[in-house]
């Protein structure tokens, strides 16, 4: 909140500056300086943070260019009330696109990056071609200035400066918000995200229609402020790959950092305007950004930031509360062990059930007509041969991939309709046999992340502190701050258990978590999950590790070739005579 | 408004044809080290330019301007070998690419407007005249060249990735490093080498350029959307999408001006383009 | 103290002294404050090949009024800025210029985007604008502007007129029309007017097509001109668009009788063997009766040797050149008649006079300001421009020819 202060304060500061009667020049030159801050800024809140880059900035900022300039001409609109239109209709155009490119899994990376370019050129050869423009331009030297400050630079300075002071606030309260959380892991893993139960879709189409609604307020105001609008000048490739240079330069995964960018680069372009050695200015242009970036590698903001100890508080983008109730509450989650089994379960209710379960990747059977029960309070184990289709049942559960055939109930709600995020939500919880951590994360935004979106819901404060505890938990606490890349293989793996178990799941899937780690290792995790089954969690246990099954399962099923060949207690499933020709055949193949 | 004539159509797909061989071109150096080098190599636009002006400027010193390819592509490896020393050297990552190269591109562009001035330069060659016809149909000589050198180089490339050990190295170095690396491959060299390729390219491009355009320093920025475009198509650290890619654009530019009004030709071609992306799932990369 | 009084009393008497003698060797050198003029100029960008042209033109002009008595006895000082072809930082410069520099006059940037932000400020400081290539007259609705490319109020009519007049006149005058243009706005509503004006006249359009500015594929377009088998081709292109269409034709072994180019680049049209017989628009070409205007010979001779030393490819003067010199020679016109610097007053004498300059008298009391059309047709013949509509200004001996 401090921060929000800040950021009002400032602009307020600023909004004096036309009272100290410097020449107008200033003011028209920062106007300038805050409608680049407004584009690139709006531009990183989808790109930036999710990582879409998007090269349409241009379109958006010109739907709300040619929206202003249509109403303001030809319709007589009074200018302010033309803003609201060019926002709206640069948010519609941006959500409609997102509408149909989010739901194409293909479309990412540079794939959006092409499509929202195609997107600029599709949109300029209409409004270029049709009434909206038809060729000649638009000019608006009609419309009149709106008297907010003494004069007309004065007015788009305040205009430019409300509008860049709204849109860095709402850089930073996505930022920091649960949306903001959702785009920073969709950035480094998007599938996992959504697993994790991050409205990936509704995260996106957000940030996007956000963004675009930004990109045309600022278009709206510039129209009038060029007062002629063109569509050659307009639907280019300058406007996206000026934002583009502006927040790398600044730092994309900082709030700040596209307006740094956007400040230091018009304040470049604006030292060489001089008109004997224009030429020469513009190389030297070039010579600092190459030089900025040099030796600012993660952008200004980014490796400023990076040369500070390192804090919670500072990494994107946990904005934590004193860590101080943490600790207590851990004590009430680790409950102390009871027995090693339950013997109830049998008679208690199946939480999920699978029946004629299917699925095939390129014609081969990964799970053939599958029936799976898994009662509430149990331990199930899942075993098999590799290939056998254990992970592919984990992954059809928590919506990583959706069955060809077959049903699917979990709670008697059915998981084979649902998005994974949903699934998420609804009480699921994974964690990936070969850990897959959110990279740009610290650990403890890793967890805090499946507490606000899983099944726990949390809201983002309560949610770190939920975080701390299970970081307690798997004695990961004091590596919060660290980011996964740092940990190595056996604390990558707690951190998946810790990402699952923040989102205090119903059904936890657990992916051969013990694979990889030593026999004191194992033991300890033999406990852990113990106490976590005590706490109130169904588990799904697929695992090679034949001592931590025995120890820990209260029933097992064992797959092969992707058909249910034994189910049932599991030493006496072990001893069944296909089950170890299964094990040994594959073994010895 | 009339069919257009049979004749008209095929010379349209045909000029489409050469257009976008040279956006395949254009693109093929942009497209390596895109996907191979993880650089987005914006200068590789400035680069081409550069390459052209050196071609005008040998050529109107009487060399022939297909010659200039004898200088300009061992120099111009020589500038992407030195390119790749800088980013391995800062150890550069993808989105910074674009920062350092557009940076360079300002410079390139600064050097050309300072030697040869912002005034059009054309070269005027034995080329720019010289076609030949086949059938109905016009070829002119400099854009036959285009498409041949774009063809010939796209393939050589393909095949070199594709079938030589260096190649097959260079793409698995791409995948992953740090294997590549474990299995001997000397990827740092692999860099060198490629940067240096892309570079050569991109002087070839210029020669192409410079027989078919004129040139002005601010043109280095008129090529870059539409040749992101196929780049982008035709899948990063293809050999051979490019020049398909940016022969599907310039075919359907051109065919969409041959019938109907001109100005809509780009909403065709990236209608088109947008509609392949989201009908084909997963299949573009 | 005595000693000190004399001391400066002969210091102050030597130093009259000395400038009487040097105002008796060199009697008309200015002195005083400079008039401090400010422009910007699209130095950098896409637009960068013909503000060059303006650039030398002002660096000209500067020196010739500095070596003679300056303006009003005063040194010109000209302060010129690069807007990098970018409109919204044009207006941010004239700003810059008006409020930081405090000049004493503005000169219009170049080209009709940058002109309009100009004028803006312009209005908004009560300044007045003289400019040189300004192309959409309609546009152009602050009183203190003043045009000095003479197209006249309504260019869309007039000057497509003028064309037709020409072509009228030929032995074997054109029946059939081809319109085919650029989406750039100051082109594209030339081509609209000539539509309208065609149809008047009775010329039959044969085809009409339009390209959006920055189009790179001009095949298609060149066939279907060539299958249209029009008598005249009007190209309504900007800079090197005309060249590319011509290139087009050429490749399909097409040549037009008759083809007109809006505002091509001069230097690589006038070297194009495509583009023999290329008509386009012109102010002033470098042969009489143009250079029997006062000024006009001197002005392209220092022109030449300028841009040759600037190493331009095309050293010679036309519309550019002659538009951006006859803005100086407005402005220093009016300084001179009005012997004031205040804009009001240099606004109404501009209003009421008519200005000498090395392409004719220019007027400003029409519509916008502007005054008469003053857009002649020009040909590549030989190797370079010249001028053959009307008869009266046409280059000696030359004629309007057909391919």
């Amino acid at each position: 909140m401090r921060v929000f202060a800040a950021i009002l304060l400032a602009g307020a500061a600023l909004a004096t500056l036309p009272l100290l009667g410097l020449p107008l020049f200033y003011e028209s030159f920062l106007y300038l300086v805050f409608h680049w801050i407004i584009l690139a800024t709006s531009w990183n809140i989808l790109s930036g943070y999710s990582g879409y880059f998007s090269f349409g900035h241009g379109a958006f900022f010109g739907a709300g260019m040619y929206t202003t300039a249509t109403l303001a001409s030809r319709f007589d609109v009074p200018f302010l009330w033309t803003l609201p239109a060019a926002a709206l209709v640069a948010m519609l155009l941006g959500a409609g696109l997102g509408a149909v490119v989010f739901r194409a899994k293909q479309v990412r990376g540079e794939l959006f990056a092409l499509v929202t370019l195609a997107v600029t050129f599709v949109v300029g050869t209409i409004v270029l071609n049709t009434p909206i423009d038809g060729g000649p331009g638009v000019y608006l030297s009609g419309v009149p200035v709106p008297k907010i400050g003494p004069s007309a630079a004065s007015s788009f300075y305040l205009m430019g400066l409300a509008a860049a002071v709204a849109t860095i606030a709402i850089a930073w309260a996505i930022h920091r918000s649960r949306l903001g959380t959702g785009l920073f892991a969709i950035h480094d893993d998007e599938d996992v995200a959504e697993v994790l139960g991050v409205p990936t879709f509704g995260c996106k189409m957000a940030a996007f229609a956000v963004s675009c609604a930004l990109a045309g307020l600022a278009g709206g105001i510039h129209a009038l402020f060029v007062s002629y609008v063109t569509a050659g000048e307009t639907f280019s490739i300058t406007v996206p790959l000026t934002v583009v240079l502006m927040s790398v330069l600044g730092g994309t995964r900082h709030w700040a950092g596209p307006a740094v960018g956007a400040t230091i680069i018009t304040a470049l372009l604006y030292a060489f305007t001089a008109g004997n050695h224009a030429v020469a200015g513009k190389a030297v242009f070039g010579a600092v950004l190459i030089a900025v970036i040099l030796f600012m590698p993660g952008g200004v903001l980014g490796t400023l930031r990076a040369r500070r100890p390192r804090k919670g508080a500072l990494r994107a983008p946990s904005v934590l509360p004193a860590g101080g109730d943490a600790s207590n509450e851990a004590e009430e989650v680790a409950v102390p062990s009871a027995a090693t089994k339950s013997p109830a379960v049998a008679r208690t209710k199946v939480i999920l059930a699978a029946a004629g379960l299917s699925r095939s990747f390129s014609g081969v059977r990964a799970l053939d007509c599958v029936d799976i029960e898994v009662r509430e309070g149990e331990i199930l184990g899942l075993l098999g041969p590799n290939g056998s289709g254990k992970s592919t049942f984990i992954n059809l559960v928590s919506g990583h991939y959706k069955p060809d055939a077959g049903a699917l109930q979990f709670e008697g709600r059915d998981l084979a309709r649902l998005p994974a995020h949903r699934i998420a939500r609804a009480g699921v919880a994974r964690t990936y046999q070969i850990p897959r951590p959110f990279a740009h994360l610290t650990v403890l935004d890793n967890v805090a992340l499946t507490a606000m979106f899983g099944g726990a819901a949390l809201p983002r404060k309560e949610a770190v502190a939920e975080a701390r505890r299970w970081l307690d938990f798997t004695g990961l606490a004091d590596k919060a701050d660290a980011l996964p890349d740092d940990l190595n293989l056996h604390q990558r793996k707690f951190l998946e258990l810790a990402r699952a178990l923040a989102a205090r799941p119903r059904l936890l899937l657990l992916d051969e978590v013990l694979s990889g780690l030593t026999p004191g290792e194992i033991n300890g995790a033999i406990s852990l999950i113990r106490r976590i089954r005590d706490g109130g969690a169904t588990i799904v246990f697929v695992e090679h590790v034949m001592r931590a099954v025995m120890a820990l399962t209260d029933r097992i099923v064992v797959l092969d070739h992707g058909v249910v060949i034994a189910e049932g207690d599991a030493s006496a499933v072990m001893q069944q005579s296909a089950v170890v020709t299964a094990f040994l055949g594959k073994a010895h193949a | 408004m009339g069919l257009p004539s049979a004749t008209l159509l095929a010379q349209s797909v045909l000029s489409g044809v050469f257009i976008g061989a040279l956006y395949g071109l254009l693109g093929l150096g942009l497209s390596l080290s895109w996907g191979l080098l993880r650089q987005i190599n914006l200068a590789h636009f400035a680069l081409a330019f550069l390459g052209a002006y050196l071609c005008y400027q040998l050529a109107g010193a009487g060399v022939d301007p297909l010659l200039t390819l004898l200088i300009i592509v061992p120099a111009f490896f020589a500038l992407g070998v030195a390119l790749q020393w800088l980013f391995a050297r800062f150890d550069i990552s993808a989105f910074n690419s674009l920062l350092v190269t557009f940076g360079l591109t300002v410079i390139i562009e600064a050097a050309i407007q300072s030697i040869w001035t912002a005034d059009f330069r054309r070269l005027e060659s034995v080329y720019g005249n010289a076609k030949f016809k086949l059938g109905v149909l016009y070829i002119p000589v400099p854009e036959l060249l285009t498409l041949l050198l774009a063809l010939a180089l796209s393939l050589a490339i393909w095949a070199a990735l594709r079938f030589t050990d260096l190649g097959r190295a260079m793409r698995a170095a791409a995948e992953d490093g740090p294997i590549a690396a474990a299995f001997g491959v000397n990827q740092p060299a692999l860099a060198l080498l490629l940067s240096g390729v892309c570079a050569a390219l991109a002087g070839v491009a210029g020669v192409c350029i410079a027989l078919s355009y004129t040139l002005a320093p601010a043109q280095i920025y008129a090529w870059i959307g539409v040749v992101f475009a196929a780049v982008m198509m035709g899948g990063l650290g293809r050999a051979l999408g490019p020049i398909v890619a940016g022969i599907v654009i310039g075919v359907s530019e051109a065919i969409t001006m041959a019938v109907t009004a001109p100005s809509w030709a780009p909403l065709v071609s990236f209608s088109l383009l947008i509609v392949v992306l989201l009908a084909r799932p997963g299949k573009v990369q | 103290m005595m000693n000190a009084i004399r001391r400066i009393a002969t210091g102050t008497l030597a130093l009259v002294g000395l400038s009487l003698l040097a105002a008796g060797t060199s009697w008309s050198a200015p002195s005083g404050t400079p008039i401090r003029i400010g422009s910007t100029l699209a130095l950098t960008g896409p637009l960068a090949s013909t503000a060059l042209v303006h650039q030398i033109v002002g660096q000209i002009y500067v020196e010739q009024v500095n070596k003679k008595d300056g303006l009003l006895g005063r040194p010109v000082e000209w302060i010129v800025k690069d807007d990098q072809s970018k409109p919204d930082l044009a207006r941010t410069l004239y700003e810059q210029i008006i409020t930081v520099d405090k000049v004493d006059l503005l000169m219009g940037p170049y080209a009709t985007g940058a002109i309009l932000s100009a004028m803006g400020v312009a209005q908004r400081y009560n300044k007045i604008l003289i400019h040189h290539t300004f192309g959409i007259p309609s546009l152009a609705k602050y009183d203190a502007q003043f045009p000095t490319w003479s197209l006249g109020p309504d260019p869309a009519t007039t000057f497509p007129n003028t064309l037709f007049d020409a072509v009228a006149a030929l032995p074997k005058p054109p029946k059939t029309i081809a319109i085919v243009t650029s989406k750039f706005p100051s082109v594209h509503f030339m081509s609209l007017g000539a539509r309208e004006v065609a149809k008047k006249r009775g010329l039959q359009e044969v085809i009409f097509l339009e390209w959006d500015f920055g189009n790179r594929e001009f095949g298609p377009i060149a066939g279907r001109v060539k299958d249209a088998k029009p008598d005249l081709v009007w190209v309504g292109a900007i800079g090197l668009e005309g060249n590319q269409l011509l290139d087009a034709m050429k490749k399909i072994d097409y040549a037009p009788p008759l083809h007109f180019h809006m505002y091509p680049a001069p230097g690589p049209m006038v070297v194009a063997p495509e583009a023999k017989n290329a008509l386009a628009a012109t102010i002033f070409e470098e042969h009489p009766p143009f250079t029997n205007n006062p000024g006009a010979a001197e002005f392209v001779k220092l022109f030449n040797e300028r841009a040759t030393k600037a190493g331009l490819p095309y050293t010679g003067v036309e519309t550019q050149a002659a538009a951006s010199y006859s803005a100086w020679q407005v402005l220093d016109a009016a300084v001179t008649a009005t012997k004031s610097l205040d804009d009001k007053v240099l606004a109404d004498w501009l209003r009421k006079n008519r200005v000498d300059t090395i392409q004719g008298k220019l007027r400003f009391d029409g519509p916008s300001n502007y005054g008469d059309d003053l857009m002649r047709l020009k040909q590549v013949q030989n190797g370079r421009w010249v001028t053959v509509w009307p008869k009266s200004v046409a280059a000696p001996g030359a004629t309007l020819m057909t391919n």
